[in-house]
């Protein structure tokens, strides 16, 4: 039967999409605070390393290959701002909602832990994306974070959904079905 | 008699169930598999920047604003670095054009600018594709890079070349999308792409020769 009031999710889930939200309003100051310094940085490690990153000798076009390689850099800690942040709501609201509708507890504990492992570690794939560039490359660095971190940590929180969104789904009919 | 034994197997509904959510799974996540990671449009550099400024200028006949841009500018900076490689006099009949309210020249004399510092990019090119102490595939890697810059620069100018000369603009586009077909190639072949560099190197050492100051005093 589905409860008629709004259950809170256990706390160590609240706790991760808390500290996902701190984490994004913290790097999003910081971005901005460091920016100078993050670009000189990145742009020394991308000089030592011209092989990497296809750097030719040539100012007309390394200016360019630098250049797009510190607006990538600088996406991903956008990025990793913009998604933690919103996925840390997202766990939130979505733990909350399983815990409250959905009825059969592996599921239920199925569906938070998915949202909760997939939702917090996915926007560090950004930051694991801007920290890399300089060593790797834009598409060297994507590769290393798509395997390691989207991919997976991605699917994870897809599939809860569709989990979720199937669970609710079915319960309702059932309910229909029933009366 | 009994059937033997063949282990534990799953009823056929129960196979179709798991391929079903096997596909369902599939499905669902390859959503995961593209990502935000943002677009990236090349911005102006100075010089190309500076020569926007000067053209639009030189377009709405506000003729003191584009002088002081190209008294002040980048692009005048760049071309006293690169008077060695420029046809004697260019400064001086760029700045003498904008002076007199000659637009035409002063045009002239901007795109053989932009056309000798492609010539350069086209001429380093050739050279590094002919290292062969470099692997091939980096050499063709980097000669991409190199062509996406010479396109940059060109294509400041295509019309202006186009309008004096349409025949060498036509080999340079030609020339360009033969060389940026190797690049793109499954196989990389630096000594193929060398060919079309130096074709833009020659037909634009003759636009230069025929539009520099010297030879447009002499026609």
């Amino acid at each position: 039967m589905i409860e008629p009031t709004w259950r809170l999710p256990p706390i160590p889930v609240l706790l991760v999409g808390i500290v996902l939200i701190a984490c994004a309003e913290t790097g999003g100051g910081a971005m901005a605070q460091f920016k100078l310094e993050l670009a000189r940085w990145a742009r020394g490690t991308m000089l030592a390393r011209p092989e990497v990153h296809g750097l030719v000798g040539v100012r007309d076009v390394d200016e360019q290959i630098l250049d797009e390689a510190l607006v990538k850099l600088d996406g991903g800690l956008r990025l990793f701002h913009l998604h933690a942040e919103g996925m840390g709501t997202i766990i939130i609201v979505t733990t909350m909602v399983a815990t409250s509708l959905v009825v059969r507890s592996t599921l239920r504990r199925t569906i938070v832990a998915l949202i909760t492992v997939g939702g917090a570690v996915y926007p560090l794939g950004y930051l694991l994306w801007s920290a890399v560039i300089p060593y790797r490359g834009i598409a060297g660095g994507k590769q290393l974070a798509e395997w390691l971190v989207w991919i997976p940590f991605g699917s994870a929180a897809i599939i809860a959904m569709w989990l979720l969104a199937g669970s609710i789904a079915w319960q309702w009919l059932d309910r229909r079905s029933a009366r | 008699m009994t059937p033997p034994n063949r282990g534990r197997r799953l009823a056929p509904g129960g196979r179709r169930t798991i391929m079903t959510a096997l596909l369902l799974t599939s499905i669902v996540i390859t959503p995961a598999f593209g990502h935000h990671v943002g677009s990236y449009v090349p911005r102006d550099n100075e010089i190309s920047a500076n020569f926007k400024q000067i053209k639009f200028s030189l377009q709405a006949e506000k003729f003191d604003v584009a002088r002081r841009l190209f008294e002040e500018g980048a692009l005048r900076r760049e071309l006293q670095k690169q008077a060695a490689t420029l046809p004697p006099g260019l400064e001086s009949s760029i700045r003498g054009a904008l002076a007199s309210h000659d637009t035409n020249t002063a045009e002239a004399g901007l795109m053989v600018f932009f056309a000798a510092l492609v010539r350069g990019l086209a001429l380093e090119t050739d050279r590094q594709l002919a290292d062969a102490s470099v692997p091939a595939a980096a050499r063709v890697a980097g000669g991409g890079k190199m062509l996406e810059a010479i396109w940059r620069y060109y294509n400041l100018v295509d019309f202006a070349v186009s309008q004096r000369d349409p025949r060498a603009a036509a080999a340079v586009r030609l020339a360009f999308d033969e060389a940026e077909g190797y690049v793109k190639a499954p196989t990389p072949a630096p000594e193929h792409m060398r060919p079309p560099i130096v074709t833009i190197a020659r037909v634009l050492a003759g636009v230069i020769e025929a539009s520099s100051p010297s030879a447009r005093r002499n026609s």
